[in-house]
């Protein structure tokens, strides 16, 4: 199975996640709509859940050492269900890119580019991403550790800036929300972004020591975790009531900061560790689309689809929603449910089954 | 891949990514085509007609004397003005705005305008209609400040040339922030408007600006702006307004003291610093608040003729007490009077008392003027200056 | 389309085949008869009727009817070596070799090389070839009738130039010498920076018309065998006409010939070459250019100056990030600054923005083409200034500079703020030599870019311009090591200039044999004083 030969490190691997799970967190905050000021427990609650989910598929992938999803889906399931099935997370993938890429584009067209048309945005980005999954996950690797520690920078410094204008009573009172409410926007946190790391079943299977991996994985996730929910917390305690109104609340915070009349206009520097972080992680979902659809075909590499993949990826933002609004309902209130099979579902049931079963034997790497 | 069905790929690319670059580039506004809206002013009349006043930067008056710049033309006359005033009517802010493109050579630009300013007659309409577009148009800055104009029309004001600033708008929103920071009449934000408009219990404030005429040189009359009192709302219309005693009465209540003065008959004292904290307690169904102000002065004036003494200074520090207490006593009666929320006493008892407020919140309107509001100050003289003994003894 | 393109590139592509080598391996050697005139024959036709060219006949010593004949190219040779040392001992050593002129001729071709002979190298061949090419790089022959065999003198001694200082790269503390054009000058002068015995001068000859001689330098035992082995491999791929400069080495083995970047480092300085052999690097000297090839090359290595070393480590930290900022802002300012002023002015301070509207009041070029005409000026000065005769190098600067700047400013073609930022651009974009020329094309890239599309477009573009250079590999090692794949103990020389008593290990990314080169704990401290003794 040589699609791939490159290695990573955990190191690398921790930092991807991080940069991974910033992905479009700028644009539509974690844990944000219906629990108010209490966003920031919601988002909280969700890092817990999103754990327990990364638990799970990482001990799918501790089961099964250096294989991806597709070839583990075959070996579990048999050839043509594991197939089927794999078929189905690659959709997942494609689907939640092409996601990224639509609320990617709604943020430009309103704050940055209006006139712009949506395409080239789109194909642009699309074309750096291509190329860089071209150059294969350790070029992407290596640049998620020079980009990375730039953008939590840019987050630190953001927060440092607010201090000022933090206003402590915006976020009381605590657990002021209903209970149901608030559960439903923890679950709507962990599908968005923390268990989105599921698609980190492709790549899981290229680190050079398999054993620390799952290790990596909760570091990462808890480094971003807690970055993110420092972010909830002062967007709210900074914006106050406005932060549940105005659909970008970190943007809207950043335009606030104000130091000596100099260091004004930072939002700048929000929609720049965007692109960066969206770059991140439509190239990691790309990568994983594109060699899970070489595994399941058999092809013999996966550098011939990665530009007709990227094209109709963005054809499909493009189209897939009609107006903002339908990107921010199915965000709050379709994706959690839509995201529960490809998220837990399929993870849990393989490990399963795979229990059941015994697997893996020794021998034996067919997808 | 076959060769027609990589041709055919490669077309599809080329026929999308076309007709983007042939359009041009469409966001690029050149910097002389665009025209820096510093102020924005936002009149109604009784017909519910909309005027919008743009004061507009006119960058090369604003270069006077370096020689390199192509275009700047000297007018005539003593006074060179750095803006441009442009009026126009419609039935909504965007109608009147595109009647502004009517005539205007250069796309205005809100990016930079600090100051929004609502004419007397406007805001006793009310005025939700510009609040919306305020937060829904990504341009406007949330650090922006609301302004009501003590005269009828924004207008008016905005057309001021006054003091050391050549671009009025700016110079205005730095009189406020100054006024503010010397804590006679607040500083509001669109943001902080907003988040007091959300509230559904506080009620929002905004400075007042006013014209007065003076004499100046050559005894020419000159208009000057000065800042008057605080307007306060009830949801988008204003319903009252504050003195100069009553607003920073509020001031000392809601926190935002930071230098001034107090004065009382015998002495002038300039404020260190100040904190103040609204301390609800909910007894049965009486709402009871506690403002607990704490503030740490210096001696800068005595007019009293005596040596100084620790005893006069104790003295002196509960005749502060008594001043700042009797400035929050005026603006907690006149928000009685009015009958609106202007500290924020909802808010804090729904801080503190959850589950209660569910039920108090629906009928706050009349809980209000019930409220049993208790002021304590305490008040510490620092330092009492270099001398402490009189120069003209009693 | 790029079918057509990728047909002719592949034209271009190594081939694995090694039909060329082959080719010339195949050729006959000729050898040398025991007629003298008729190998002289042979000489003489196989040499051309070059008037350099000299075939001097003579007798082995007076007495004898020994015939002999000495070659050899005027103006390579040293004349004085070729007339006391050659001439003079075969032609008047009358008693010596006449008590042996009367053996074998065989005899006396080994005895005059071991006995008579006052110079250090003689070889002798059979071989027409190798003759000529003696000859053509030097040596003196000399053929002896009756004797198959002629000897090979090492005479070279042509003008060179002297050991001067080295024009691109100075430092202030160093050491001041810089290679000239001479090979063995330049080894000589690695020599003594490195009296290791192990420093192994491997010698190669590469062109067919030019033979140029290519020397790999390298520390056994510190530079990794594969390291040596694949340069080697690359070297002996190279089939061309001529090897005229050590930049068509480069160009002919290096990582990525169609990147912006350089991956093969250059120099001109003997102390930075001793220093990279040092730390596990491998070096190619090329006879005729004065300058030498470093392998592998990191993007780091564009930052470090020999200065950083010579200095201490506070002042070598600050001003490598001097150099850092000042490259970024080379690549950037110009793209930034168009970019506000097109699409974002809202990112202005208010009274700049005011002072930057005003400066654009009447300008007839939008910002991107007046960025774009202001950068390309610059080149242009800077490249003819490069090319002019000495003599009329201030004229341009003044009337580029001063006048053509000042006057287009007040000509309301170009803006003053822009005038600003090209020129610190400019000045900027000399800190990090290496990458002057990467760093200008890219200015203009960005700057284009930021036209279209402003700020995010300048950030896609960087975001693939980092992507290409993480892929980027020099000798299979990670362009941005120590950085990422990240290895904290190589961060020691990368943003900060560790203190030399820190640096006790030689970077891991060079995958060396010997990973010590220090030992640590050398900290300088003051000599601390007996307790009791006073001060005085």
């Amino acid at each position: 199975m040589a699609l791939e030969k490159g290695r990573i490190s955990n190191f690398q691997l921790s930092v991807l996640i991080i940069g991974f799970v910033f992905g479009s967190s700028v644009i539509i905050s974690p844990g944000g709509k219906g629990a108010g000021h209490d966003a920031w427990i919601a988002c909280a609650i969700g890092l817990m859940e999103g754990l327990l989910i990364a638990w799970i598929f990482t001990a799918l992938t501790k089961q099964f050492k250096d294989k991806t999803i597709m070839e583990i889906n075959s070996l579990v399931y048999g050839k043509i269900l594991g197939k089927g099935i794999s078929l189905l997370f690659i959709w997942y993938l494609f689907h939640l890119s092409a996601l990224v890429l639509t609320n990617y584009t709604h943020f430009f067209k309103l704050q940055i580019y209006p006139a712009t048309p949506n395409t080239v945005t789109l194909l642009l980005l699309i074309l750096v991403c291509a190329s860089t999954v071209g150059r294969g996950i350790e070029v992407l690797a290596r640049l998620s550790i020079i980009l990375v520690p730039i953008i939590i920078l840019v987050v630190f410094s953001d927060t440092l800036l607010l201090i000022p204008h933090i206003d402590f009573n915006n976020l009381m009172p605590v657990l002021d929300v209903p209970s149901g409410k608030l559960l439903l926007a923890s679950h709507g946190a962990a599908s968005f972004p923390f268990a989105e790391t599921v698609a980190f079943l492709m790549v899981l299977a290229f680190v050079d020591k398999p054993e620390k991996a799952p290790s990596a994985v909760f570091g990462g996730l808890l480094i971003v975790g807690f970055m993110l929910i420092m972010a909830v917390a002062r967007n709210a305690a900074v914006l106050g009531p406005m932060a549940e109104i105005t659909i970008y609340p970190t943007y809207l915070a950043a335009q606030v900061i104000d130091i000596g009349d100099i260091l004004t206009r930072l939002q700048v520097l929000v929609a720049i560790s965007l692109i960066t972080m969206g770059f991140i992680k439509i190239t990691v979902l790309l990568y994983g689309t594109v060699l899970g659809l070489a595994q399941v075909f058999n092809l013999h590499s996966y550098r011939p689809i990665i530009l007709p993949v990227g094209i109709l990826m963005v054809i499909f933002a493009l189209t897939n929603v009609g107006n903002t609004q339908e990107m921010v309902d199915f965000a709050e209130q379709g994706y959690p449910f839509y995201a529960i099979p490809f998220q837990i579902g399929i993870p849990l049931i393989t490990l399963v089954v795979a229990k059941l079963r015994k697997l893996p034997q020794t021998g034996g790497d067919q997808v | 891949m076959k060769r027609e069905k990589r041709i055919k790929i490669y077309v599809v690319i080329l026929l999308i990514i076309m007709p983007g670059f042939l359009s041009g580039c469409w966001d690029s506004h050149e910097l002389n085509k665009l025209s820096i809206v510093s102020g924005l002013g936002w009149d109604i009349d009784n017909t519910g007609k909309v005027t919008m006043t743009y004061q507009s930067i006119i960058p090369s008056e604003i270069k006077g004397s370096s020689g390199s710049n192509g275009g700047g033309e000297q007018k005539g006359g003593s006074q060179l003005s750095a803006i441009q005033l442009n009026q126009d009517t419609g039935s909504s802010p965007y109608d009147a705005l595109s009647r502004y493109t009517q005539h205007a050579s250069r796309i205005p630009y809100y990016e930079h305008t600090q100051i929004y300013l609502f004419g007397k007659e406007g805001v006793q309409r009310g005025i939700y209609p510009f609040l919306d577009t305020q937060a829904r148009n990504p341009v406007s800055r949330p650090k922006a400040l609301m302004v009501v104009s003590a005269e009828e029309k924004a207008s008016d004001i905005l057309g001021i040339q006054d003091g050391m600033e050549n671009i009025q708008a700016f110079g205005m929103a730095a009189e406020i922030k100054l006024s503010a920071t010397f804590s006679k009449y607040p500083e509001v934000t669109v943001l902080q408007f907003q988040n007091r408009l959300l509230s559904k219990t506080t009620a929002p404030i905004a400075p007042m600006v006013g014209i007065f005429e003076e004499t100046g040189p050559e005894g020419k009359k000159i208009r000057r702006t000065r800042v008057v009192g605080t307007a306060v709302f009830k949801g988008d219309r204003m319903i009252g307004q504050l003195n100069e005693r009553e607003s920073s009465g509020l001031l000392w209540a809601i926190n935002e003291i930071k230098i001034g003065f107090v004065m009382i008959p015998e002495a002038s004292m300039e404020i260190v610093s100040a904190k103040s904290k609204i301390v609800p307690e909910l007894q049965g169904d009486q709402v009871k608040i506690t403002i607990e102000i704490d503030e740490e002065s210096n001696l800068v004036e005595y007019r009293g003729h005596q040596d100084i003494t620790a005893d006069l200074v104790h003295e002196l520090e509960k005749g502060q007490a008594k001043e700042i207490e009797s400035q929050v006593r005026a603006a907690v009666e006149k928000s009685f009077a009015l009958d609106a929320d202007v500290f924020g006493f909802g808010e804090a008892v729904h801080r503190k008392y959850k589950k209660e407020w569910k039920d108090l919140k629906p009928r706050w309107d009349d809980i209000y003027s019930r409220i049993e509001v208790l002021v304590k100050v305490k008040t510490h003289l620092n330092e009492i200056g270099d001398v402490n003994k009189a120069l003209i003894k009693d | 389309m790029f079918r057509l393109l990728s047909q002719k590139m592949r034209r271009y592509r190594t081939s694995s085949s090694d039909n060329q080598t082959q080719a010339k391996q195949n050729a006959s050697p000729k050898y040398l008869s025991k007629n003298l005139e008729g190998n002289l024959q042979v000489l003489r036709e196989e040499l051309g009727q070059s008037s350099d060219v000299i075939i001097r006949d003579m007798k082995i010593s007076s007495n004898s009817d020994v015939d002999g004949a000495v070659i050899y190219i005027d103006g390579l040779v040293d004349r004085n070596l070729l007339n006391q040392d050659i001439l003079q001992p075969l032609m008047f050593n009358l008693q010596v070799i006449k008590d042996n002129v009367n053996q074998k001729q065989s005899k006396l071709i080994d005895f005059i090389k071991s006995s008579v002979l006052t110079v250090g190298q003689i070889s002798g061949t059979e071989d027409i070839d190798t003759v000529i090419a003696g000859v053509l790089s030097g040596h003196t022959a000399i053929l002896i009738e009756g004797v198959t065999q002629a000897l090979l003198i090492d005479t070279k001694g042509w003008e060179t130039r002297n050991v001067d200082e080295p024009t691109n790269e100075v430092s202030i503390r160093g050491p001041k010498d810089s290679f000239n054009e001479t090979l063995r000058t330049n080894t000589a002068l690695l020599r003594r920076k490195i009296r290791d015995p192990r420093l192994t001068f491997q010698s190669l000859q590469i062109g067919e018309r030019s033979k140029t001689d290519v020397t790999v330098a390298y520390i056994k035992g510190i530079t990794p065998d594969h390291l040596i082995s694949e340069i080697n491999q690359r070297l002996k791929r190279i089939d061309t006409d001529a090897i005229l400069d050590i930049g068509y080495i480069e160009q002919f083995i290096e990582d990525s010939p169609l990147s912006l970047f350089p991956t093969v480092g250059v120099t001109q300085r003997p102390d930075v070459v001793a220093a990279k052999i040092l730390e596990g690097r491998a070096a190619i000297l090329v006879d005729g250019s004065p300058m030498a090839l470093t392998m592998p090359f990191l993007f780091i290595e564009g930052f470090q100056n020999p200065d950083d070393y010579y200095a201490r480590p506070f002042f070598a930290a600050a001003i490598r990030w001097l150099r850092l900022l000042g490259f970024t802002l080379s690549i950037y300012l110009p793209g930034i600054f168009v970019s506000l002023k097109a699409f974002h002015p809202e990112l202005f301070p208010a009274p700049l923005l005011v002072s930057v509207a005003a400066a654009r009041e009447g300008l007839p070029f939008p910002v991107a083409l007046e960025a774009i005409l202001m950068l390309s000026l610059f080149e242009i000065l800077r490249e003819a200034g490069l090319r002019m005769p000495r003599s009329l190098g201030p004229a341009v600067s003044i009337v580029g500079a001063l006048v053509i700047g000042q006057a287009a400013v007040s000509a309301g073609l170009v803006g003053a703020p822009m005038v600003i930022v090209v020129a610190t651009t400019a000045i900027a974009s000399f800190l990090v030599v290496p990458y002057a020329d990467a760093g200008a094309l890219l200015r203009f890239l960005m700057t284009i870019v930021a036209g279209f599309l402003g700020l995010f477009g300048m950030v896609i573009f960087q975001l693939e311009i980092l992507s290409h250079l993480a892929a980027l590999r020099s000798l299979g090692v990670p362009y941005l090591s120590p950085v990422t794949p990240l290895k904290l103990r190589g961060l020691k020389d990368v943003f900060i200039r560790a203190p030399l008593w820190a640096m006790d290990r030689r970077p891991e990314f060079l995958d060396s044999s010997d990973k010590r080169r220090q030992s640590p704990g050398q900290m300088p401290r003051a000599p601390q004083t007996k307790p009791g003794k006073r001060e005085g």
